[in-house]
Formats: C-alpha cells, structure tokens, sequence
C-alpha cells in the first residue's frame, strides 16, 4: 500500500535551484538528497562550475567517489544505481586514457551519451520546477465544483484511500482534540460488533459518512477509536469503501454497493 | 446579443459544474461566430484578472471554471476545514514530468532517463490517475506505454499538454539558471 501522496516535504524541491546552496566547498549534502545519480552529476557539475558540454571526467569521477566513498556502508536496494554510474565514470575515464593503436574518431567521444543523458535530465529537472510551482499554485485555488461532488459513481474520478490516509486524518484529528478535556466515560460497554452493526445502519439510512466528523462526534476517545478500528475492519470485508472526491478534500465513507446484505457473526 | 456577450460567458462559466468548453459555449451561442466568443472570453479572463475580487475563471483541462485566487486560500481552506496540503514526492513529480515530455513512454524509458529504477514512483501516479497506460510498445516484451491524463492538466492548471512549457523554453530556462 502507498501513501500516493508523499507528505513529506519534497527534498529541496527536487531542483537545481535546491542544491544551489551547496555551491560553496566544505560540507557534503547526504546522498538521500538527491533523486539518483543523474541528480547528484548534476549538482557536481553546477558546484565545479563545469560546463556540461565539456566535461573533465577525472576531476568529476574524483567528486562523486568521494560523495560515495563518504558514505560507511552502501545500501545496494537505495543505491545501487549511484555504484552504476560510478562504473560508468570510471569506464569513460578509462576510455580516455587508454593509448589507441588507431586515433580515435573526434567525433566519438566516449562522454558524448552521458552528456546527452545528462541534458535530458537537467530539462526534466527544470520541468519539476515548473511543475511544483503550477502545483502550489493550483494548492491555494479552490473551485465550488469539487465542493457540490454528486454521489461518487464508477466512472467519477474517485480515490479510494489508503489505511494511511485514514489513520493519518485520524491521528490529526486526534491531535487537535488533545487540548479538550477528554474524560473516559466508566461503565460503558463497547462491542466491535454493537458499533459495525451501528455504522452500517447509519450507512444504509444517510448514503455516507464523513470519517472525521462521524468519529469526532464520540464523546470519549476510547469510543472513537473503536469506531476507528470498526470502519477499518468494514472496509477490509470490503462492506464499506473510504473514498475522498478529491485530493484534498475530506474523506466520506460510503456503503458498497456489491456488499453482502448482512453482516454474518460479531467482529 | 453582441454587447452582451461577456455577460453571457460568465453566466454561462457559473453555471457549469465542470468547466465549460468553448465547444459547448459555442452550441449555446450558435449566432455567434466563434472568434468572437474567444476574443470576448479573453476579454473576461483579464476583466477577472485585473479586478480586486477574489474569484477568477481559469482554464481548466480544456474548458473554463470559477476559481478562487491563491491569496485567498487561508479563509477559504478555514471554512472547508482541510488543513494538509499534500504535494506529489519529488520523486513522483520527476517521473511525471518524464513521462509528460516523452510520452507514450515506457517504463524503462523512464527509468534510463531519471537513472533511477521508477516502478514504485509510477505505480503512484497510476493509483492518482495522473498517468494512464494507453497501450503496449512494439518492442521487445511489449513493454506498456504511459501518457498523462486529463487530471494531471487539472491538478496543475493546464488547458492541454501544449501549455507546459516546451522544450525550447525549457532550455531558456535551464540557461538562465545556469547564468
């Protein structure tokens, strides 16, 4: 299961313009900065103020192994692509160095399909840019259209969400419920069962629940977490499906169509 | 009529639940030829543009549609209650906007040119429906081939894929950032 969405800040905004603070010599950005070893060439390159058309393979092979080598240990799943492109420097350099019995053709320098890559990458890299600022832009709009959704149907582009969105929007919601007084109420008989049953018929009577407002309205937290863990257990029967209208938007509860009329046995 | 055409637009555009393709604006409007409904929607969208109000019509995955300005997103997210704005990873966005500069493209395509493997960053754009499989590559193993979708014009604000930049701009681009 993803989080399709990563909440994490993107990495120095996955750019050029991210990495220009390290321009200046004297410390090491750590490898997890950098989406791969196209990114961390790159970023080289912009730090040497190296012209990319013409690039001093030995002196930038010099660089990025001491980026690898600063690490104490490889992680081969991570960053087994960041030793390729090693390989790759290396065999350039070599190439170079080689004495020929033949002179080699000028026009076939053995940089020349690194380079190409590395053009292509940085125009990728530039589009990210402009890709980001579209997307925080179009973050602060909103448009009354996603707010009067009608009722989700196949064919509406719906997404169905992940138990990490649930919990995540759970845990927020928890969070801010932390300043008000919680008080555990005694005595009071909880059943996954009882609160399956209840959640089911609310369903069948209103067409959906909104998840936050449906578990914010318990009055204690004991019981909102259980109807948590109940609407978790639902979906997984696959009795009622989570759906969001939109990214961003709150997250609604609905009863599944092709669901089995009854919910057989207690939990 | 004439006169009254930019008022028609906008009565139009506001009524619209999805936004509202010249198509449609010129079924509704068939004595009116089309240039004179483009030139008047132009005229409309800077009207809205230069105004003090906080609303604007944006283009939008081929049509038009009311939208609020950015500054006013603090009141506006207060009263929806939604408080996290989610943003694509940045590996994601990376591999998206690969794809939306190569497309049709393949997955191995994509990974030669991030240099990095791009299966799970795919993955997720395919679950948020911002890249769709629109068939199968004529190559060896008949790899499948991805192009963007209407919602990733949506989710950043394009008309169509024409309105990204192109790569000579990205160029430009590059260099200033270089210089």
């Amino acid at each position: 299961m993803s989080s399709e969405i990563d909440p994490t800040p993107a990495r120095a905004d996955a750019g050029a313009a991210g990495v220009a603070p390290g321009s200046n010599d004297g410390y090491l950005i750590k490898l997890g900065v950098f989406e791969g070893p196209l990114d961390l060439l790159l970023f080289l390159i912009k730090k040497k103020k190296i012209d990319i058309q013409d690039i001093p393979i030995a002196v930038i092979t010099r660089e990025y192994l001491e980026y690898l080598g600063s690490r104490e240990r490889i992680n081969l799943d991570r960053e087994a692509e960041f030793l390729l492109m090693a390989a790759l420097l290396i065999y350039i350099k070599s190439q170079i160095l080689l004495p020929r019995e033949q002179p080699v053709e000028p026009d076939v320098d053995p940089r020349r399909e690194l380079v190409d890559r590395l053009v292509d990458y940085q125009q990728i890299k530039v589009a990210v840019g402009v890709l980001r600022e579209r997307e925080e832009e179009q973050s602060q709009t909103w448009r009354r259209a996603a707010l009067t959704a009608p009722l989700p149907e196949e064919d509406l582009d719906l997404i169905e969400v992940s138990l990490f969105d649930l919990a995540e929007s759970f845990f927020a919601m928890m969070k801010r419920k932390q300043g008000e007084n919680l008080k555990v109420i005694q005595g009071k008989e909880l059943s996954m069962g009882d609160k399956m049953n209840e959640i089911l018929a609310i369903l069948k009577e209103r067409d959906f629940l909104d998840f936050l407002d449906y578990l914010g309205s318990h009055d204690s937290l004991e019981e909102a977490l259980l109807a948590f863990f109940c609407l978790l257990e639902l979906i997984k029967a696959r009795l009622v499906v989570a759906i969001q209208e939109q990214l961003f938007h709150s997250i609604k509860v609905w009863l599944r169509k092709d669901a089995p009329p009854v919910l057989k046995g207690n939990e | 009529m004439m006169d009254k055409l930019q008022p028609a637009l906008e009565a139009l555009i506001f009524i619209s639940v999805e936004p509202l393709t010249p198509a449609k604006m010129a079924e509704v409007l068939p004595d009116v030829p089309p240039e004179e409904i483009a030139r008047a929607l132009q005229d409309l969208l800077a009207a809205y543009e230069n105004s003090e109000r906080a609303i604007r019509i944006v283009p939008s995955a081929g049509g038009y549609v009311f939208s609020t300005k950015p500054e006013f997103d603090p009141p506006v997210r207060k009263l929806l209650q939604i408080e996290r704005r989610k943003k694509l990873s940045g590996q994601a966005l990376e591999a998206l906007s690969a794809v939306a500069y190569h497309q049709p493209v393949t997955q191995a395509e994509i990974a030669a040119i991030r240099g990095v493997d791009s299966s799970y960053a795919l993955h997720t754009l395919l679950e948020n429906k911002l890249i769709k499989i629109v068939g199968r590559k004529e190559a060896p193993g008949r790899p499948l081939l991805y192009r963007t979708t209407e919602k990733f014009l949506a989710y950043f604000g394009l008309n169509a894929i024409e309105d990204l930049p192109s790569a000579e701009e990205l160029k430009k681009l590059m260099q200033e950032e270089n210089g």
